[in-house]
């Protein structure tokens, strides 16, 4: 079908999402929770879009296409709001994420530098004992996508979202880590995570069985 | 939702194996907390991972231990806020010198919230085990350990006609059988303009059709029981005083729509719910409206109740389901609709108890009498209220659309009581808009309440007096808001929490950061509990800026 994004014709098959034919088209869409090889999610909301000059703009990722629609991925309430959101985000880690993390450039390409609000923040609380992954849960957006790499890709299902709320976070197995979980050390929940909650260690790092936390030495750059 | 883990619950469902959800809840039953034994055992029976039901251990309030030997909880309602401040919890856990989500030492009793118990009409409310006191002595009489049920006043209909409190006799679904297709059942309901009285008013017509049209061998009813909204017993009493209606109201949803199997959602804080539908659906079974070959239509139906764990999120429909299959309650984005992937992955109708109390009435009288029961009303058929313990004669009463909201304060709720005045109103539940005592003149129904920033919602008319602090509203509306946040998308997950920070601390609240704040609440939130928690809030801003502390 056809359709037309930031002025530009497209043309996408059945099926397509909003945030497909915004990116066919070459525009960028601000996505936190979105990992294309897993089926899209709509939690962080960054990907809010307006859709036929409508005031309430739609999330990108899980809306489907319609011949003859009309996106905006400039819009600035929809701007605004993803502003927000990741502003919302960096209130909620103890420290501002990694400059290579995709959160950290996201926010970077927002221009949203910091966070203005103040509260509670999410506990410092390592799991270092698995190892080839570490988990440092302050750093967890639960945006899911580990959760849905294991799920989805992996088919393992050692990881769950947990609690609820601003509570909200990942955990492995029943809540006591990678180590009793089952986990095959796949790897896919490090290679999706935004904010290198989850990395991957190297064998050889010095740092296995409960040694101090990982510089977050990498297996291979991310993209 | 995961489509492995729906599979891999429907693969167990067939071998008849519980939830994991149910387990879990009778682990806590049992010996008042989960170990983690009870969730590799749970995973086990229920075929589900380890990890996810590890995840579901950690959603759901009533799964929150450990528990004392007795379990006492206060309401944390908006009617009992109304009532008290909130000052009946405070003294629940001084009287029982237990500190709030803990156990005494000796592990006698638990103290914790429960979020409404339906008891609006008595606040201040308490539930010692499964027995629910309220009024103004309830507290003493609940510390010195002579817990009595409270009494519920009985609902009164305003119609000549009864539709909703008349009670179900299996009348329309006995016409329905012998004289109507379902094609022309579902005609019926579409040209009745039944709206979801859950709250959406989304189109029940709209619904049924597309879940008819979806490809699937089997299809689901299914209704939500899960009345979270804090001030709203309706469903209550439409569940506890009525549940043929609802059974039979599911029975030609499954008619209609070419469903078998129908679930009732019920909510924990109401124990006497599942037990009375379950002893309904026992008699329907006997009587022949439910079961295979009904009266020799040669249509088959049967109904399961299940019981929620405490979340007011649950409520939402794809949240709904999840529960409904023993997973954590979160929201799914949609599409996919439960209308074409619901319960088992298959087509699923989801409408509210009430919504499903009206189509008896349709079936057996047709599309326009439903019309004309609100007779000064573009809108179709009577609605439940239900009024706060602030009004003289609160309880629930069937109404036409259309009537002021004086009229039914005052004419039919008989005011506030003990010569106080009404400040405001809050309609519909925690995410409908608040009405200040001047626009009493506003009608009750859809379109009039839209444009003062209100909502049917889901009739409750909670009141609050001219004692009420509206800053301290603002704080009670946001707890809720915050605790009950199913923690999937971010702008409520972290933004209820930051815009309770900004009123609980008592500083200054920035009103411009607040206001973008709500916005993205608005446009940027996954499911109404986001994306409605602004209008109660836009309300307050908007006519009692002057109470809230706001700088700028």
């Amino acid at each position: 079908m056809q359709l037309t994004v930031d002025g530009l014709q497209v043309q996408v098959a059945d099926g397509a999402t909003v945030l497909d034919a915004a990116r066919q088209a070459g525009a960028w869409v601000p996505t936190l929770c979105f990992d294309e090889r897993q089926a899209p999610f709509g939690a962080c909301r960054a990907c809010m879009v307006a859709v036929d000059g409508t005031p309430k703009p739609v999330p990108a990722c899980t809306t489907l296409c319609r011949e003859g629609m009309v996106i905006d991925t400039n819009d600035p309430a929809s701007r605004r709001v993803a502003r927000t959101v990741v502003e919302l985000v960096l209130s909620e880690l103890p420290s501002a994420p990694a400059p290579h993390t995709e959160l950290a450039q996201v926010a970077a390409r927002l221009g949203v530098s910091g966070s203005r609000w103040s509260g509670a923040v999410h506990p410092v609380d390592h799991d270092l004992r698995h190892p080839y992954l570490a988990f440092q849960h302050e750093l967890c957006i639960s945006c899911g996508r580990c959760v849905r790499a294991c799920d989805e890709v992996q088919g393992a299902f050692a990881l769950t979202a947990v609690g609820r709320g601003f509570e909200a976070n990942v955990a492995a197995g029943i809540g006591s880590g990678f180590l009793e979980s089952s986990c095959v050390s796949c790897g896919a929940c490090a290679d999706t995570c935004p904010t290198d909650a989850i990395t991957e260690r190297l064998l050889l790092d010095g740092s296995i069985n409960g040694g101090p936390p990982p510089e977050a030495p990498r297996l291979r750059e991310r993209r | 939702m995961s489509r492995n883990l729906i599979e891999l619950t429907r693969r167990h469902h067939e071998g008849a194996a519980p939830t994991a959800l149910a387990l879990l809840k009778t682990a806590v039953e049992d010996h008042g907390k989960i170990t983690a034994d009870d969730i590799r055992d749970a995973a086990a029976a229920s075929g589900l991972p380890e990890a996810t039901v590890y995840g579901v251990t950690t959603f759901y309030d009533d799964l929150k231990g450990p528990r004392g030997a007795r379990h006492v909880r206060a309401c944390s309602g908006t009617a009992c806020f109304a009532a008290t401040a909130g000052t009946h919890i405070e003294r629940l856990g001084a009287g029982l010198g237990v500190g709030l989500g803990e156990v005494a030492a000796d592990g006698s009793v638990s103290f914790g919230e429960a979020v409404c118990l339906g008891f609006c009409h008595s606040s201040p409310a308490f539930i010692d085990g499964t027995t629910v006191l309220a009024g103004p002595h309830a507290l003493e009489s609940l510390l010195a350990g002579r817990p009595s049920a409270a009494g519920e006043p009985d609902w009164i209909s305003l119609l000549s006609e009864p539709v909703l409190t008349r009670t179900g006799d299996w009348s329309g679904l006995a016409r329905a059988l012998h004289e109507l297709q379902p094609e022309q059942l579902l005609a019926e309901v579409e040209a009745a303009d039944v709206r979801g009285r859950g709250g959406a008013g989304f189109p029940a017509g709209v619904k049924w059709r597309f879940t008819r049209a979806a490809p699937g061998a089997v299809k689901f009813i299914v209704a939500n029981g899960d009345e979270g909204d804090p001030g709203s017993y309706i469903d209550k009493y439409l569940m506890e005083r009525n549940p043929n209606l609802l059974l039979e109201g599911l029975a030609l949803a499954g008619y209609a729509v070419g469903a078998a199997h129908g679930y009732i959602l019920v909510r924990s804080e109401y124990p006497l719910s599942k037990p009375v539908l379950e002893r309904a659906i026992r008699q329907a079974h006997a009587d022949g409206w439910l079961g295979s070959d009904i009266r020799g239509s040669g249509f088959d139906f049967d109904i399961a109740v299940v019981e929620g764990a405490g979340s007011y999120v649950v409520g939402e429909e794809t949240a709904l389901l999840a529960c409904l299959q023993g997973l954590r309650g979160t929201v799914s984005a949609r599409p996919p609709f439960p209308a074409e992937r619901g319960v088992q992955g298959m087509p699923t109708v989801v409408n509210n108890v009430e919504t499903l109390a009206n189509i008896p009435f349709i079936a057996r009288r047709g599309a326009q009498a439903y019309h004309d029961l609100s007779p000064g009303s573009k809108s179709a058929g009577s609605k439940l209220v239900c009024f706060n313990e602030r009004f003289n004669r609160p309880t629930v009463y069937e109404v036409p659309f259309g009537m002021t909201m004086r009229q039914l304060c005052e004419e039919v709720a008989g005011g506030i009581r003990d010569g106080h005045t009404v400040k405001a109103l809050q309609i519909g539940g925690p995410l409908g808009g608040i009405l200040p005592a001047g626009l009493l003149e506003t009608a009750f129904d859809f379109e009039p309440l839209a444009a003062e920033g209100c909502m049917v919602g889901h009739g409750s008319i909670v009141a609050f007096d001219e004692t009420t602090d509206m800053r301290a509203l603002t704080v009670h509306l946001l707890e809720f808001g915050a605790h009950e946040s199913c923690g999937k998308c971010f702008p409520c997950r972290i933004g209820l929490r930051r815009a309770h920070e900004m009123f609980s601390t008592g500083a200054p609240v920035d009103r411009q950061r607040f206001e973008e704040l709500l916005e993205t609440l608005e446009l940027g939130s996954l499911c109404a509990h986001g994306s409605g928690m602004p209008a109660p809030l836009r309300s307050l801003l908007r006519h009692f800026p002057g109470e809230l502390g706001l700088a700028g």
